[in-house]
């Protein structure tokens, strides 16, 4: 994916990482932080396929899942997949900045994972 | 702080209100309230209104003082309280410390919503708006999803199966049918629903691995509570309830961002807060009404307020333990599951079914026998938000 498409926040107190942005460290209240960006592949630590769709969507369901990436940055993202049968918490995902919801002045981009094969 | 007491008690039936408007649905319920306080023809010191989706749904804001004109409560303090879903039990927190400061004798709380005007995606969308906006509300999650990633990740951990699930359905269905005011008012044909031919169409998956009979339906309603000081409560004669505890605590706004989501840390420190000014333990508890906006959640909170250990409250449900009669009865109203949510009345209404509890008031097919310790636990969001009162029965 694209470095710039998500940025995470690390503490530069006490390292805690956060995503999204917070004014204080969840952890520490620290102030300062440095952007950072996720690597490699994302871990599924949970996901779910919705049938009830909020106004906006034109589509019969939706994937989500949260998952981790190999620094610790963890998200929420729509899922390319046919359905939940591949999925099982702790593959591995690749990611990738696509548009995940249309709008009336362009779509909006975000974070979606492609299941990987183990 | 001085103790408050409840004085007064009311609601309307939950459920499909098309001829009512909001202002209609909350003035019922207040004047229920206020005639069951003896307060018919009085005024309270405070009004407190509960409600998330006015400005959104109806186009209406600046409710609470709608309302307090159009009750006649004037020239009494009026404020609207928005908290999500757990708008109601803020409502009732504002108007217990209203009491407890000494800054009023008597306050009328009133919650409530009405969510069926508009099309589902629309309402959908309405209750998404509570996640965070950048990092889910854009990508389509909606409360039912943030259940399903919640109950997946909780069914793994401790073993919590769809039987589980369904006991919670069953239970808190088979309630509603005996509870008046419940939007679902019929129990559930096990056959039928779970193991029927017809059950992937009757019972479908909303979202994986939440099926439509694990959640709670979208209801308008509106529910009403006075509360007073003890000294007014004492002077009427006759048993009443008093707040003995509240907590309350925030969690992160996603549930990505939380080290382990199956903690639900903010049921726990506020549960935690109640007991300990309340000065009790959860086995003191006789009766509860647990958030179950979606059945998992009546199973993990079961467990996070203290009933159950950490990873039983499934099989305790499953053996009754949480049914009328059972060693801790649990949504005896039908809970969110059947009674309904209307967002903003669900925190009052919980308190209004223990009021009713402890004053023993109800038929005997939904009584809690001998009650005398109710809890009520009422979330914000998807748990990010939570407020815990416990409330205790008291004599003249």
């Amino acid at each position: 994916m694209s470095a710039p498409a998500l940025t995470a926040y690390r503490c530069k107190n006490c390292g805690h990482i956060h995503y999204p942005y917070h004014d204080r460290c969840l952890q520490c209240r620290g102030r300062n932080f440095e952007e950072i960006h996720p690597q490699g592949c994302a871990r599924l630590l949970t996901y779910t396929s919705i049938f009830n769709l909020p106004y906006g969507f034109d589509q019969r369901s939706l994937l989500l899942g949260i998952a981790e990436f190999e620094n610790r940055i963890k998200a929420l993202g729509q899922i390319k997949a046919e359905s939940t049968d591949r999925l099982k918490i702790g593959m591995r995902l690749k990611a990738v900045w696509e548009p995940i919801r249309p709008h009336q002045d362009g779509d909006i981009f975000g974070l979606k994972f492609e299941p990987l094969e183990e | 702080m001085k103790p408050a007491a409840i004085i007064g008690a009311g609601m309307i039936p939950f459920g499909r209100r098309y001829e009512d408007t909001l202002l209609d649905m909350l003035a019922a319920a207040s004047l229920n309230a206020l005639d069951d306080a003896g307060l018919g023809s009085q005024t309270v010191d405070a009004l407190y209104v509960a409600n998330v989706g006015g400005g959104m749904l109806q186009h209406q804001t600046a409710i609470a003082s709608s309302l307090a004109d159009r009750l006649s409560l004037l020239p009494a303090a009026a404020e609207t309280i928005e908290n999500g879903p757990a708008s109601g039990a803020s409502a009732v927190k504002a108007g217990l410390l209203a009491i407890a400061s000494g800054w009023c004798n008597a306050v009328l709380v009133v919650g409530g919503e009405k969510m069926r005007a508009g099309d589902g995606a629309h309402t959908t969308d309405f209750a998404s708006t509570m996640t965070h906006p950048q990092a889910e509300y854009p990508y389509g999650v909606t409360m039912p999803g943030l259940a399903g990633m919640f109950a997946r990740l909780y069914m793994q951990k401790y073993g919590v199966t769809a039987e589980h699930l369904q006991a919670i359905s069953i239970k808190n269905h088979e309630m509603g049918a005996l509870n008046p005011y419940a939007h679902f008012r019929k129990p559930i044909n096990r056959q039928e629903i779970f193991d029927g031919p017809q059950a992937a169409l009757l019972n479908p998956i909303v979202a994986d691995p939440l099926r439509l009979y694990d959640l709670c339906p979208t209801s308008d309603g509106a529910a009403a509570l006075v509360l007073s000081s003890v000294e007014v409560a004492r002077r009427l004669g006759k048993p009443y309830v008093v707040i003995a505890g509240f907590g309350q605590a925030t969690d992160t706004q996603t549930l990505a961002e939380r080290a382990d989501p199956t903690e639900l840390r903010a049921v726990t420190l506020a549960a935690r807060q109640a007991f300990a000014m309340a000065n009790l333990t959860p086995s003191d508890v006789d009766v509860a009404e647990l958030h179950d906006a979606f059945t998992i959640l009546e199973i993990a909170a079961s467990e996070r307020v203290g009933f159950f250990p950490e990873g039983e409250g499934g099989a305790a449900a499953l053996q009754g333990k949480t049914r009328l009669g059972g060693v801790i009865p649990i949504n005896v109203s039908g809970g969110l599951k059947a009674r309904g949510h209307p967002m903003g009345a669900t925190g009052v209404a919980q308190i209004v079914e223990i009021v009713w509890q402890l004053r023993r008031q109800l038929p005997p097919e939904r009584q809690v026998p001998n009650a005398q310790i109710g809890l009520t636990l009422n979330f914000g969001g998807f748990a990010n938000n939570v407020l815990c009162f416990i409330l205790k029965r008291e004599e003249p």
